[in-house]
């Protein structure tokens, strides 16, 4: 019997203990901010064996290194892996900050929140590493599972119940059409982790001719896709994104927007890439168009809205395209080698730049409604007279997603293009038509944001409310603060974010 | 090429004979869930089609799956399908409201049916004519408690969040906040 490797499970021990210890805190007869804190310390406890681990080669106490694998194979800690984690852990944190603020001014379970937060992200971490279909499917629901809940934690709100019974019901019906797709590849197969169904699709023995051109696997493949579609709400699988954004408490939509999205991400990345690697030519295509109508659709959709909440749920559903287009363009167009790294390079760099600017754009919008008493763009005119500090972030977060320099998001399409036209062919050079006639639809509408808050008038109901002095809580600046030097830091030094994305190229170094 | 099998061998075996009887109870129970108008009808119907999905296991030798499905499943979570019908005092006769247009209704049996053709097709492509192995060992339920804590150990404790999160959140959703005056007097 072999002992567990405790040095490469340390994050999610620490995790773990830190979900039930805010369970115990909460019992305690303490403000509820304190659960907050035992929880933001957990999840920076947590942070620090990722780094351990990432520099195990040069530390004294560390006796093993490179790829840590364990289970047989169903779960591995690699540069992938950590990076994810640690972006995973990075993003949460912000996302504390930003409940706690939001929970206090109203009359919400806060306690609890943090526990179901807390458990999602641990759902997250664990998925980073996962490599079977078992522990990959149960991860997910575990960062899905407390999201459902989230959702609807404004009580008294109908809006709010509507967003979590909308997502709770697409989430189910997603996870079954995922469930079904992994029974079927697990039928066809016989093996549960991804090394293992990798062997078996091309067939382990020499001239065995493998499950490759096999019609049922080949729909269990794209039932996965479909039900990794619903998670990273791709067109058309996003109907429930925007009713369920809107409805949400907004710290809990960032989170949607940023963890749950990535988490379903690194699945569907790790999953294509390692077990169905050999069968790009049916997921390639898909992927390809997912990524095309998720930029499209997204964008033409946002261009309308007059909500700045629901503007940013078409946003990121616009944003996921992008992330998905690298990928898709080049497993669609057969490129191998280096190009397959650069587009991996590329999508992992975006995720992580995405996380700090979508998360930053959610503070903004939570600080905003606090301030002015809404979400209507047409509400936002003017801030610039009243709250400067807040005009001048609202400009930086959506510039960054506009992808305009120097903020960071302009590295994020950088790569994103390069990966692109680096393949040169009729399928990349497709894509990265849409992407650019995109990119321009999305300047207009973070524009038009960006325009209100600095040259409109402000609206008279507004000036006349009492918000103007509303003072945001410490735990909100401290949010936009982290968010605000991440995008400006790596706009300016993009090494800062390139230099992670590098290090997960290892991932499909043997593809 | 799909039934290289002769009818003649089929009908010899009477594990066939359970099956086919099996799967037709199944078959009907499922098809009766989704129409019946009736919402205990319904969870009933499910009764049967679960039943038969652990009968299934029992013939396959997988003794331990076959009884937890009958515990969980039709012990627990019919049970509390029929517990929450009664607590939340929904109508328990026919209901008539939730019932879609007939031209919704047309377009899901077509659509349910085309991805059953599909799905039975490749099926009967990829294991066509495949005999059921003859004689599976029984799994041994000390082996799966094994591969439970060695192998799947990280699953189990996942999934054992999952609950933990699914109750505490369930609770929160479910119980009836405490009025601003009733705040007060707690504190």
């Amino acid at each position: 019997m072999n002992i567990l490797d405790y040095h490469a499970l340390l994050p999610e021990l620490l995790l773990a203990a830190t979900v039930i210890a805010v369970l115990v805190v909460d019992l305690l007869p303490v403000r509820k901010a304190w659960v907050a804190v035992v929880g933001l310390i957990g999840l920076f406890a947590s942070f620090i064996p990722l780094l351990t681990l990432g520099l195990c080669d040069s530390l004294s106490f560390c006796e093993e290194t490179g790829v840590r694998t364990m289970f047989d194979g169903s779960y591995t800690v690699d540069t992938f892996s950590l990076v994810l984690k640690g972006l995973f852990i990075g993003a949460a944190f912000v996302a504390l900050l930003m409940s706690v603020g939001y929970l206090e001014s109203g009359r919400f379970w806060e306690g609890e929140y943090y526990f179901l937060l807390l458990a999602s992200v641990l759902g997250a971490v664990v998925m980073a590493s996962s490599r079977g279909l078992i522990t990959i499917f149960v991860a997910l629901e575990l960062v899905t599972g407390p999201t459902f809940l989230m959702a609807g934690w404004r009580k008294g709100d109908a809006r709010s119940n509507e967003a979590a019974l909308k997502y709770f019901i697409v989430g189910v019906l997603s996870a079954s059409v995922l469930l079904f797709g992994m029974s079927l590849v697990y039928g066809v197969t016989g093996e549960l982790t991804f090394p293992g169904i990798r062997e078996a699709i091309v067939g382990a023995e020499l001239g065995s001719p493998g499950f490759k051109d096999l019609p049922l696997l080949n729909i269990g493949v794209l039932f996965v896709l479909l039900g990794f579609g619903f998670k990273i709400a791709a067109v058309p699988f996003h109907f429930w994104t925007p009713d369920t954004y809107e409805g949400a408490p907004t710290p809990v939509t960032a989170y949607l927007s940023v963890v749950s999205k990535t988490a379903g991400f690194v699945g569907l990345l790790v999953i294509s890439y390692s077990a169905f690697a050999d069968l790009r030519n049916i997921w390639g295509p898909a992927v390809w168009i997912l990524a095309a109508t998720s930029m499209t659709l997204g964008n033409l959709t946002a261009l309308r809205q007059t909500n700045i909440v629901r503007m940013l749920g078409y946003s990121s559903i616009a944003q996921g395209g992008f992330i998905l287009a690298p990928f898709g363009a080049a497993v669609a167009s057969g490129a191998t080698g280096a190009q397959l790294e650069d587009a991996f390079f590329a999508t992992v760099t975006y995720l992580i730049i995405y996380a700090f600017m979508n998360l930053g754009a959610f503070a903004v919008v939570i600080a905003g409604a606090k301030r002015i008493g809404s979400v209507e763009i047409s509400d936002w005119g003017g801030l610039y007279q009243y709250a400067p500090g807040l005009a001048g972030l609202t400009l930086v977060f959506f510039f960054s997603l506009a992808g305009i320099p120097p903020f960071a998001g302009w590295f994020a399409k950088l790569v994103m293009f390069s990966a692109l036209i680096s393949m040169d062919n009729a399928w990349t050079n497709v894509l990265a038509v849409i992407a650019v006639v995109n990119s321009v639809i999305a300047f207009v509408y973070y524009s038009k944001v960006v325009k209100s808050v600095w040259f409109d008038p402000v609206p008279e109901d507004v000036l006349s409310g009492e918000a103007r002095n509303v003072v945001v809580s410490p735990a909100l600046k401290l949010a936009l603060g982290i968010t605000a030097i991440g995008v400006i830091a790596i706009g300016f030094y993009p090494p800062l974010a390139a230099n992670l994305g590098e290090m997960t190229k290892t991932f499909v170094a043997g593809f | 090429m799909f039934f290289a099998v002769t009818v003649g061998d089929w009908l010899g075996e009477v594990e066939n004979w359970v099956f086919a009887v099996l799967a037709i109870a199944m078959v009907y129970a499922a098809i009766r869930v989704v129409t019946t108008k009736n919402v205990v009808h319904a969870a009933l119907f499910l009764v049967i089609a679960l039943g038969g999905s652990a009968a299934i296991f029992l013939l396959l030798g997988a003794e331990f799956v076959a009884w937890t499905v009958v515990m969980v499943y039709i012990g627990a979570v019919i049970v509390l399908f029929l517990f929450g019908i009664m607590i939340t005092r929904a109508p328990l006769g026919y209901e008539t409201k939730l019932s879609h247009p007939r031209r919704v209704r047309i377009g899901a049996a077509l659509a349910s049916g085309a991805l059953f053709l599909l799905i039975g097709g490749a099926m009967l492509d990829a294991f066509g004519d495949d005999p059921v192995p003859a004689a599976i060992d029984p799994t041994r339920t000390s082996d799966i408690g094994q591969s439970i804590f060695e192998r799947f150990v990280i699953p189990f404790e996942v999934v054992s969040f999952v609950l933990l999160a699914a109750l505490i959140g369930g609770i929160v959703i479910a119980r009836q906040d405490p009025t601003v005056e009733e705040e007060e007097v707690l504190q």
